[in-house]
């Protein structure tokens, strides 16, 4: 069967959107910036591929309510900059940022940076969603305001839902100040020490926004008033030793952790996991025991969550999977060479029934990005153009 | 309906003292803390694990029963009042604190643990579970789930779907499933949070993980009163300015102030027209110095008093006199219906200045007390059901929480839709808006047995036309009555 040329379409607009996804039959691939493409499961090919980076800036921002309305195209850096002459932010860094993805793509993917120990994931920021579903229905829930108890929170079934269910068009989100002062602290320690390191960090009254390994050393970052946070991190030094960075020495310390997180290292598959902090270190040197020395890891020993690289062969990934589940976490594969194919999750969880029922209720055509989660969301038995 | 066979079915199951069939008894379970909807169940069940409460669900799908999973019953929208011919699933024996887990912050608990104990088990470590219900001592966690159960803190550290890691979910067919996981890191679409909040429509949960917190190092308080609400609310709009995130920020106004102080001795002043709780927690360096810059936001505004509680005690007996505020209405009025609306916080003088005209309409008081860091309002509708007033209460009541999805906010902030405000989602949401929730209910339960009527507008609740709420048929039959 030849592969016929792929459609692209480029909505401006919610209504556009809703025409585009009823004008195209057949299956569809939300497209953002791309810095994603290859996370999860591989998707099968789309009739069409929906552009969403023409949905793109700020609808409405309230600095007095602390919100802001985005539509689902608007890059995260573009958004953080405007955000910022209102010393505003949205209080995630996650690693893709750096490379222009967008709002709904970082939602879609349930990404999430250093700052996720203190402040969650988009998921904790997201208040309302504007999303179009398979058969054209324009759905919002949530609203623009913070506390809000009405009707399902329906936003939340999409992130992580990786393009599948529903297109999402525009979000809400809950806005945080701007901190004045974001010190920073490293402490070196190799990986058999950062889980020690990382509890000292944790007992003491320092209150870090995040604590990440990398590259031999504890990076520990604070935010607050100049005095404050300067205070704090100094304090954390005095007690568990290291040094507190200058600044140029902190950002190009981040753009180094955020550098390696989104690597994309030749030939080897980038597999992130979350397990209970506990775990994590015994889960690493497992994961080094299968598959060998692991030599990109970025790890947060409080939050539990890794990024690694592992050789691009199917049995050592499913050997990963089976590891994290065996612990109890999840796990996801973020990247993997072309053409590779490798299994992108875990042995299924007893709610991938529920996963698919929500999936045949929103999507009973399966229009929307295929095989992104499969196997959880097994293909459809036929495959293939179907329209 | 019950018979015979089912009883002694669930009797096997649950042994005798699992099961309530007696008319007294079942009367005990007819309303939750909206006591002005009251249906009798036809049977209740009082599982005494998980396991059990998967038996008793698997039974009610054998034979069709609807049910309604019940905590401690303090919830405030008639979400937890049973349905006719349908069981009550209590979780009130699922009490025990499975974990505290210091070392990764977390606890495991069974859902009817009371909120405040979690706290309480976690404290000797330094640690708190940081949602905070003015109920919290009598609600329980398996409600504050279905909820998503907020409180006064919740501006700075979120709700309770921003706690909960991981859940065990009963569904409608008996199935058990976990929803979440032990990080913040998701494998596919996020399922705890669509389940968090849905008001026992999607399932039972039997098993909680919540994270828990490091106890700040400093908490300092300051209750101030001020001329007016305006300057109160203009001072909670320069916090805000200031980037300051208070822990809490509760106004009051001098209504809601002279019930509370009746009822606790507090210390609020009763003549003054507002006042403010506003605490801040945190590192003591930056708390002491946040906190000499908002005593002086407070100054700026005309604030008339500053009282500064310096020790605990002090501290409790202040929150007292805003926890208490609710019941304490009922010294000023012989009834009252609290209302639970949200509006972005910068609408909050406009939304009072509005309730006080509807309110001069209705010919009836109404007290305000509120989270007003997040727009979060509790206006009190005080009426005399002696004096025939209910109905323009309810409707005064009803009316407020719809201006307050006028003025671009939510009709419920905390206490949920239930059966109380069902009739008013079609303000909110579209027939297309509902009608893709309705769609995920039925994936999670096909047969629509969890806890059915509720959270949906149904022709039924709310007659054949979609749309503001009319009477119940049985309303207008004087059969039933809204509080």
């Amino acid at each position: 069967m030849s592969t016929p040329a792929v459609k692209t379409v480029t909505p401006t607009t919610v209504d556009e959107l809703r025409d585009a996804v009823l004008d195209h039959p057949g299956t569809l691939r939300v497209a953002g910036a791309g810095t994603a493409a290859d996370w999860a499961g591989t998707p099968a090919p789309a009739d069409t591929v929906l552009d969403v980076t023409g949905l793109s800036g700020i609808v409405t921002h309230n600095p007095g309510d602390m919100t802001v309305e985005v539509r689902a195209g608007t890059p995260f850096a573009a958004l953080q900059d405007e955000l910022a002459q209102h010393h505003q932010r949205v209080a995630v860094d996650p690693a893709r940022a750096a490379e222009g993805a967008t709002l709904g793509g970082l939602f879609a993917t349930a990404d999430s940076g250093p700052r996720s120990l203190q402040y969650g994931s988009l998921r904790d920021l997201v208040i309302g969603a504007t999303v179009v579903l398979p058969d054209g229905t324009t759905a919002r829930s949530g609203g623009h305001v913070i506390k809000n108890v009405a009707g399902y929170d329906l936003t939340k079934v999409l992130h992580g839902a990786h393009g599948t269910l529903a297109v999402i068009a525009g979000l809400v989100l809950r806005l945080h100040p701007a901190p004045r002062s974001t010190p920073t602290a490293a402490v070196p320690t190799d990986r058999a020490g950062m889980a020690d390191l990382a509890r000292r960090v944790a007992d003491s009254p320092v209150e870090a926004v995040a604590v990440q390994w990398h590259a031999d050393r504890l990076l520990v970052l604070f935010e607050g008033s100049e005095d404050g946070a300067d205070a704090r991190a100094r304090r954390l030094v005095e007690t568990v030793g290291g040094e507190l960075l200058a600044a140029n020495e902190a950002t190009a310390a981040w753009d180094a952790h955020g550098a390696a997180v989104r690597a994309r290292p030749e030939g080897r598959a980038v597999f992130r996991l979350g397990v209970i902090p506990a775990a994590l270190p015994g889960v690493l040197d497992g994961l080094e025991a299968d598959a060998g020395a692991l030599t990109e890891v970025t790890a947060s020993p409080r939050t539990g969550i890794a990024t690694v690289a592992l050789p691009a062969d199917a049995d050592l990934v499913a050997a990963a999977h089976r590891r994290v589940a065996e612990a109890g976490g999840t796990s996801s594969l973020r990247q993997r060479p072309d053409g590779a194919s490798l299994p992108a999750f875990g042995p299924a969880p007893a709610s991938a029934v529920l996963l698919r029922a929500v999936a045949a209720s929103l999507d009973p055509e399966q229009r929307l990005g295929r095989g992104r989660l499969a196997p959880w969301v097994p293909l459809p038995e036929t495959t293939g153009v179907t329209a | 309906m019950v018979d015979a066979q089912m009883v002694r079915e669930f009797t096997d199951l649950l042994s005798e003292n699992g099961v309530i069939t007696d008319e007294v008894g079942l009367r005990s379970y007819e309303c939750d803390g909206l006591t002005g909807f009251r249906q009798v169940p036809a049977l209740v069940v009082l599982p005494r694990d998980a396991e059990e409460v998967a038996g008793a669900v698997r039974l009610c799908a054998e034979y069709g029963m609807p049910f309604v999973a019940r905590g401690a019953g303090t919830g405030l929208s008639g979400g937890a009042m049973p349905v006719a011919d349908g069981v009550v699933i209590s979780l009130q024996k699922l009490r025990r604190i499975l974990e505290i887990d210091v070392e990764n912050r977390r606890a495991v608990l069974e859902p009817g643990v009371y909120n405040l104990e979690i706290s309480k088990a976690a404290a000797p470590h330094g640690l708190y579970y940081a949602p905070d219900p003015s109920s919290q001592q009598v609600c329980t966690i398996g409600g504050n789930v279905a909820e998503n159960s907020g409180g006064a803190h919740c501006l700075k550290y979120g709700f309770t779907t921003n706690h909960v890691l991981e859940m065990e979910v009963v569904l409608a067919d008996g199935s058990v499933v976990t929803l979440g996981g032990p990080t913040g890191e998701q494998a596919g679409p996020d399922l705890r949070g669509l389940f968090i909040g849905s008001e026992g429509t999607l399932g039972v949960c039997t098993k909680v993980t919540v994270r828990l917190l490091q106890t700040p190092q400093s908490v300092r308080t300051v209750l101030a009163d001020f001329p007016s609400i305006e300057a109160a609310g203009d001072t909670v709009g320069d916090i805000v300015d200031a980037a300051i995130i208070p822990a809490a920020v509760e106004m009051m106004d001098s209504l809601a102030m002279e019930a509370s102080e009746a009822a606790t001795g507090a210390g609020l002043t009763v003549d003054s027209p507002a006042a403010l709780i506003i605490e801040l927690d945190g590192p003591a360096d930056e708390v002491e110095a946040e906190f000499e810059q908002l005593t002086a936001i407070c100054e700026r505004h005309g604030a008339t008093r500053l009282h500064v509680p310096q020790e605990a005690e002090e501290r409790q007996k202040v929150w007292k006199g805003r926890k208490a505020a609710f019941a304490a209405v009922g010294r000023i009025s012989p009834d009252y219906i609290v209302q639970d609306g949200v509006v972005p916080r910068t609408r909050l003088a406009e939304v009072l200045t509005r309730i006080a005209d509807m309110g001069r309409d209705a010919g009836l008081r109404v007290a305000n007390v509120f989270h007003a860091g997040d727009g979060n309002l509790h206006p009190l509708v005080l009426y005399s059901e002696a004096a025939g007033e209910h109905d323009a209460a309810e409707k005064l009541s009803t009316d407020i929480a719809e201006l307050c999805v006028e003025l671009g906010g939510s009709l419920s902030g905390e206490h949920g839709i239930g059966t109380d405000k069902a009739c008013s989602m079609p303000a909110m949401f579209s027939e297309d808006d509902l009608g893709v929730m309705h769609r995920v209910r039925l994936a999670f339960d096909p047969d629509s047995r969890c806890n059915p009527g509720k959270l949906f507008p149904t022709p039924r609740l709310c007659g054949e036309r979609p749309g503001k709420y009319q009477p119940h048929p049985l309303e207008e039959a004087g059969v039933i009555e809204r509080l």
